[in-house]
């Protein structure tokens, strides 16, 4: 109940704003472009559908991911160097309710982001193959995502107390976790891209994505990457409820 | 004065002889199938090339590789066909006398133009590549999916967000008068 209350609070604050709703609206244009780009553009229209969708949702997850990174920087560091971490500690609330309320508003804006690009889905997938299946791979494994790198972001706002040093550590662990969109093919099929991909749950992420909607594989080739980012999560988790409680006013 | 001619005639046999390898079959060829193509951009079309070994030896670990070459007027150059999905180099490790081996380049066509197409093979033990007659590809400018499935979301959904963010501030406003 208390976190449900906390989880209101931020998105009145955060969400339903016009300032918060600019987020959407953006995110919305870049969709808008990209589809366009991908059905009307003589050389990108040519591509496999099943290819255009992979990428549509390569780049929603990394777009929650990125939000949710920024958001988790906010959550605690904002608050103290806004001066309203005080008011907050003096609610019924305890320090894990406070975070959990956090991280489902989080988790809530994820929600909208997948809302809002669904549409865009099911335009670009439609008559393509594994659409509803890739739809739903993109809504499991986009929510464990956004849960891992928001989770760790409050964590590490809620210990470091500084906005500007958590956002530019969210923007590193973000690139970081980006390193399969920057390395070539060749390289991520090096041991050490191998390595990586297997370690990055946003690598593992996007590779389940390529099996799914590109290769039609099934769930069983799926269980190893599923595990590792179920893996991640826990410890995202852990870290923020433990950075949490260590929060003194 | 009867010599002359005769040594005359020697020397222009000895020359015809000496051309005879240049001219003649050589070690191994190539053709490449169909010699011509029409078909529209996105199409899927294969080309199959087929190399001969001519002597009487086995011919060992050769490599065939196909080029696509753009000769558009004011756009020639040749192509990365990583784009067009063609296989890469095929290798050869066999091809006994006589006989013949046949690779098969499938591509996906993804730009309009003239292009040209042809297949060469490389042999370590020979210090001249050997390449196939060119085939002609016309590719057709075709768009393939009707933007108007796109337009109504691509526009209307910013649209709708935009009016969306309208009314909460209208809200607020309202709320704080």
């Amino acid at each position: 109940m208390k976190t449900t209350y906390i989880m209101q609070k931020e998105i009145k604050e955060s969400i339903l704003t016009p300032k918060g709703f600019i987020w959407y609206i953006l995110t919305s244009v870049i969709l808008s472009i990209l589809s366009y780009l991908f059905l009307t553009n003589s050389e990108l229209s040519l591509l496999d559908q099943g290819q255009m969708l992979y990428m549509i949702m390569n780049f929603i997850t990394a777009l929650g991911v990125l939000i949710g990174l920024v958001f988790g920087a906010d959550s605690f560091a904002g608050e103290i160097e806004r001066g309203t971490i005080e008011a907050l500690f003096l609610s019924p609330a305890d320090k894990t309710e406070i975070a959990m309320g956090k991280l489902a508003a989080a988790l809530i804006n994820w929600g909208i982001i997948f809302m809002i690009s669904l549409p865009y889905l099911l335009v670009v997938g439609k008559g393509g193959q594994n659409l509803l299946i890739g739809i739903a791979y993109l809504a499991i494994l986009g929510t464990l995502l956004v849960t891992t790198f928001s989770a760790f972001s409050m964590g590490l706002s809620a210990r470091i107390k500084s906005m500007k040093n958590s956002l530019i550590i969210a923007f590193f662990i973000f690139l970081l976790a980006g390193s399969p969109i920057f390395l070539s093919a060749a390289q991520r099929g090096t041991w050490f891209g191998r390595i990586l991909d297997l370690i990055n749950p946003f690598a593992d992420a996007i590779n389940i994505f390529d099996s799914v909607v590109i290769d039609s594989q099934g769930i069983s080739y799926q269980i190893g990457r599923f595990a590792i980012i179920c893996v991640y999560t826990f410890l995202s988790l852990w870290f923020l409820k433990v950075s949490a409680s260590r929060l003194e006013m | 004065m009867i010599r002359l001619p005769l040594v005359l005639s020697t020397i222009i046999l000895l020359i015809i002889v000496s051309c005879v390898p240049v001219f003649g079959i050589s070690r191994i060829t190539v053709s490449i199938n169909p010699t011509s193509i029409q078909a529209n951009m996105g199409d899927k079309i294969t080309y199959a090339g087929t190399i001969t070994n001519n002597s009487d030896n086995v011919v060992n670990n050769i490599i065939a590789y196909i080029s696509l070459a753009n000769v558009t007027q004011g756009k020639e150059a040749p192509m990365d066909l990583e784009d067009w999905s063609a296989n890469k180099a095929i290798k050869v490790d066999a091809i006994p006398p006589h006989r013949t081996y046949e690779g098969k380049w499938p591509m996906r066509l993804i730009d309009s133009g003239s292009y040209v197409a042809y297949v060469t093979v490389v042999d370590k033990n020979d210090n001249t590549p050997v390449s196939s007659a060119m085939s002609c590809l016309e590719i057709k400018r075709v768009l393939r999916l009707n933007p108007n499935n796109v337009l109504p979301v691509a526009l209307g959904e910013p649209i709708l967000l935009g009016i969306v963010i309208m009314f909460i501030g209208f809200r607020r406003r309202k709320s704080i008068k």
